[in-house]
């Protein structure tokens, strides 16, 4: 474990930072925890417009950072003093990108308690499941999914509800058309079920708040807050198993949003505008637009749900975005909107991706199109996330995730945790001031993933002499063929150059011969008018792919199992394959 | 016929509605659609070349008597009515495209609609007490256009306000429409129940035919399906309280009696129909808008 260390511990990426504008040294902590960040900033940028929420007529509610700063404050006053809440205690939120969203983040940390972000599209079991792993005492949901709430409050130790709209703080006018159209036509807006937890409306909850503490109090909550406590608790695991929370430490996202920052720098600065059409909570959209965009006083834009991408057109029409976030499926869909095309937003400086990798097809076009380059990155919620980012300026390189922000250490190994030589494949580990404590109450799961401070991914990938590194695929994923690796992505790759596929995923099954062998599901392309037939795919493979990695099976379905962000779900596909198996005896 | 009072307020509910219309109208809009105006072009091809030719025939074949015959003619020569919109809107058709068509063809009506009617009018051989004077429908239609210019004002200044009376504007479309049902059938039901089944037939057949033409003509001019679906709905959907008002405005009596009932019932059951359509059509757009979200890029459209 030589000249390999010092192969990664040299951080050859370093090389790159100077041609990029990205400071080799992040900044001295300037926050004493996410609280203070929010208070500096709401000070700081009093007068500014913070966050804008546009539903796709164009209606639209604002609120600017005094007004954020104030009612955030009104919102930890009615956690500690109306609902009784402790420094540490849990409080989960169920909320789409709407205004409610950041006054109700905020005011979890100046209360001193601990954020649970929770995906609204939740069944009831798997909201059941995250409250009570988390022990969250107070949730605050959206009333479109406050029927949800009479299976889900007699099964928790939920002593709270706090009910918010999606045009929760607009205008008066507008709050009633939209909340009208929810009711009326949409009929989203289901009564709410008699419950034995007292039940209160943000609007509600904010006037109790305002009632019962004064700012100074508020401050007196958070001031000395240590930064090593908790900020939050984002579970995770969706695509490997059980649903665990991840305990980010209000130091670790503070400086994933240095180190966010430090990497977007060369295209901040003046009026930045972001669009946020990705949901709040999950941790791309929170660290990167939620809290960095916030510290440099940018204005929001919110869209509580992009989907179909037409929701955009008036939130991209009437504001001056510089800055987009998304994920493929995103970028790729804009670019199939004749309004997007014809009129690309002509403020946009920089537009970032995350969530699942990028297509070189759509990155390309995307270029073309809006004149800015998509810079893909890597992270993962333990690393509140960002590890890698492809540079704003200078060399980007094409599917690549990137070098590792400033104050990062990564290294790829082996299975016995040595590092690899230069161009092999390894395991990807990290280790920052962004990594995890551990997973909340599962020290046996920490202890897999954090060994002696670095943080396994079970990411394989390689890095180039420049210190660039490229996902190859995920270690748990592997197929492991008559003693050979296969990499899922490769031969999903490959499948996807036939134009006949639309997305193909790939696991492997039990072999009596091979061990393992290759099955391919595939979902076919609605473009293409022609059968498509598995010698076909088989033919296609052979011209490609070497005899072991070729599928032995294929199985043709409509859609593929995904995640809300678009991931396709492996771990869902090797799941049904257990079953298949389990039922009939080994060949 | 209807009251000077109550053709007072159907003049303001028009301004309220083209208020409205042009608060659903941004500059970009036009510029997008000068573009690609291929949609446009087919909109209103089939708007002032197919809908008044429809009204025609079909006058024509029934063997309407001429105060009817100017109705259903004057109702198939109108612009599109804003509700189609609405419709639109709710049908998950191409919002844009329907807005510019309503639009455009509101423009184009100073020139084309006083042609149209003339033309047609005179082609089946209505004349003297009947014919409509072109200067009437030009000077209601010129008119008209302030509140349009200004709803695209308030609608650049304040989005807010802008989405709100778009909303209204549409609201109100229906509302003049249920106007005439309270204030106009109680007081007709007699001659509502004289009326023949070919009145009927040519009321809900002008915007039944129109629709499925539409949709045909933009098909065969290669439109994808949801652009077609739109330009069916805005073809079908004709600015009903615009026939009326004109009507109104330029015959007293009696003869308004007669000329208005064409353009009271197409209003009346266009409502039932479009919305039947609608419901239809917006099932197939969330279909297809589901499946392009998921679509492969094209590496084709990567290469042009």
């Amino acid at each position: 474990m030589t000249a390999e260390s010092t192969l990664y511990d040299a951080r050859p990426w370093q090389q790159a930072y100077p041609g990029a504008g990205i400071p080799a040294a992040l900044p001295a902590p300037r926050h004493r925890n996410l609280a203070h960040l929010v208070h500096s900033a709401c000070e700081k940028h009093a007068a500014r417009k913070a966050f804008t929420t546009v539903v796709p007529n164009g209606m639209n509610g604002t609120l600017t950072y005094a007004q954020v700063g104030e009612m955030s404050d009104a919102f930890a006053a009615y956690l500690r003093q109306v609902c009784g809440l402790q420094a540490g205690d849990r409080v989960a939120v169920q909320l789409p990108n709407g205004l409610a969203y950041p006054v109700v983040a905020f005011g979890v940390f100046k209360a001193g308690c601990v954020l649970v972000n929770t995906n609204p599209l939740y069944t009831p079991s798997e909201t059941i499941h995250q409250l009570n792993d988390s022990g969250a005492q107070v949730l605050v949901i959206v009333d479109m999914f406050a029927d949800k709430l009479a299976e889900v409050v007699p099964k928790t130790g939920l002593r709270r509800v706090v009910l918010a709209g999606v045009s929760e703080m607009f205008p008066a006018v507008p709050n009633l058309v939209v909340r009208g159209v929810q009711r009326v036509w949409s009929k989203v807006l289901p009564p709410i079920p008699p419950l034995a937890v007292p039940v209160d409306r943000f609007s509600q909850a904010i006037s109790q708040g305002r009632a019962s503490a004064d700012a100074a109090t508020v401050r007196s909550w958070w001031f000395d807050l240590p930064a090593t406590d908790i900020a939050a608790l984002q579970y995770t695991g969706g695509t490997t198993g059980v649903s665990k929370g991840a305990m980010l430490t209000h130091a670790n996202m503070l400086a994933n949003i240095d180190q966010v920052l430090a990497m977007g720098k060369s295209h901040m600065g003046g009026d930045e505008c972001v669009l946020t059409a990705l949901p709040l909570y999950h941790i791309f959209a929170f660290t990167a637009n939620l809290l960095c965009f916030f510290e440099i006083g940018a204005r929001n834009v919110l869209v509580p749900s992009p989907r179909p991408v037409q929701n955009l057109q008036r939130a991209i029409e009437n504001y001056p975005i510089t800055w987009i976030t998304g994920v493929n499926t995103l970028f790729n869909g804009l670019m199939n909107e004749e309004w997007f095309t014809a009129f690309p937003p002509k403020h946009l400086k920089a537009a970032i991706a995350g969530g699942t990798a990028l297509h070189h097809a759509v990155a390309e076009r995307w270029q073309r199109i809006t004149g800015t380059r998509v810079a893909e990155g890597f992270g993962l919620t333990e690393c509140a996330p960002v590890v890698t980012f492809n540079p704003m300026s200078g060399v980007a390189k094409p599917d690549s995730i990137g070098i590792p922000v400033p104050g990062t250490d990564v290294r790829l190994v082996d299975d016995n945790g040595v590092p690899v030589p230069q161009g092999e494949p390894g395991e990807l580990i990290v280790r920052g001031p962004q990594t995890m404590l551990g997973y909340w109450q599962r020290p046996a799961e920490t202890d897999q993933v954090l060994r002696d401070g670095w943080l396994y991914t079970g990411d394989v990938a390689v890095m180039d002499t420049q210190g660039y590194f490229r996902i190859v695929d995920r270690k748990k994923d592997l197929v492991l063929v008559s003693g050979f690796n296969v990499y899922p992505n490769e031969v999903e790759d490959a499948l996807a150059k036939m134009d006949a596929v639309l997305e193909a995923a790939v696991v492997g099954i039990p072999d009596g011969k091979t061990g393992e062998a290759v099955r391919a599901y595939i979902a076919k392309n609605p473009d293409f008018t022609g059968e498509l037939t598995k010698e076909a795919v088989l033919a296609h493979c052979r011209t490609l792919l070497t005899d072991y990695k070729v599928p032995k099976s294929i199985v043709f379905r409509d859609e593929l199992p995904k995640t809300p962000v678009g991931k396709i779900l492996r771990k869902d596909l090797k799941a049904e394959v257990k079953t298949e198996f389990a039922k009939r005896p080994q060949a | 016929m209807l009251t000077p009072l109550e053709t007072q307020l159907l003049g303001v509910m028009m301004m309220v509605i083209m208020l409205g219309m042009g608060a659903s109208l941004t500059f970009r809009d036009f510029l997008i659609a000068f573009k690609k105006p291929k949609g446009v072009i087919i909109g209103i091809v089939c708007q002032y070349g197919v809908m008044p030719f429809i009204g025609y025939l079909l006058a024509v074949v029934l063997g309407l008597p001429p105060p009817l015959a100017v109705g259903l003619i004057l109702m198939g020569c109108m612009p599109g009515g804003t509700t189609s919109n609405i419709f639109t809107y709710f049908s998950k058709g191409v919002l844009a495209l329907s807005i510019m068509m309503t639009s455009v063809s509101t423009l184009v009506a100073v020139v084309a609609v006083p042609a149209l009617v003339a033309f047609y009018s005179g082609l089946a051989g209505v004349t003297g007490e009947f014919a409509i004077p072109a200067a009437n429908v030009a000077q209601v239609l010129v008119v008209l256009l302030v509140p349009t210019m200004l709803g695209m004002v308030l609608r650049k200044l304040n989005p807010n306000i802008g989405a709100t009376i778009e909303l209204i504007g549409s609201m109100l479309g229906i509302a003049v429409i249920l106007f005439l049902v309270v204030s106009w059938v109680p007081r007709n039901y007699q001659l509502l129940l004289q009326t023949p089944w070919s009145v009927f037939f040519a009321a809900i057949g002008l915007g039944l035919f129109g629709m499925l033409l539409g949709y045909w003509l933009a098909r065969g001019l290669r439109q994808d399906g949801n652009r077609s679906r739109t330009i069916s709905l805005e073809t079908g959907i004709q600015n009903g309280p615009l026939a009326v008002l004109i009507v109104t405005l330029t015959f007293q009596g009696e003869m308004q009696q007669q000329v208005l009932l064409v353009p009271v019932l197409y209003s009346l059951f266009i409502v039932l129909t479009s919305s039947a359509v609608t419901v239809w059509y917006r099932q197939i757009a969330t279909r297809e808008a589901l499946a392009r979200d998921a679509a492969k890029v094209r590496l084709g459209a990567v290469a042009a």
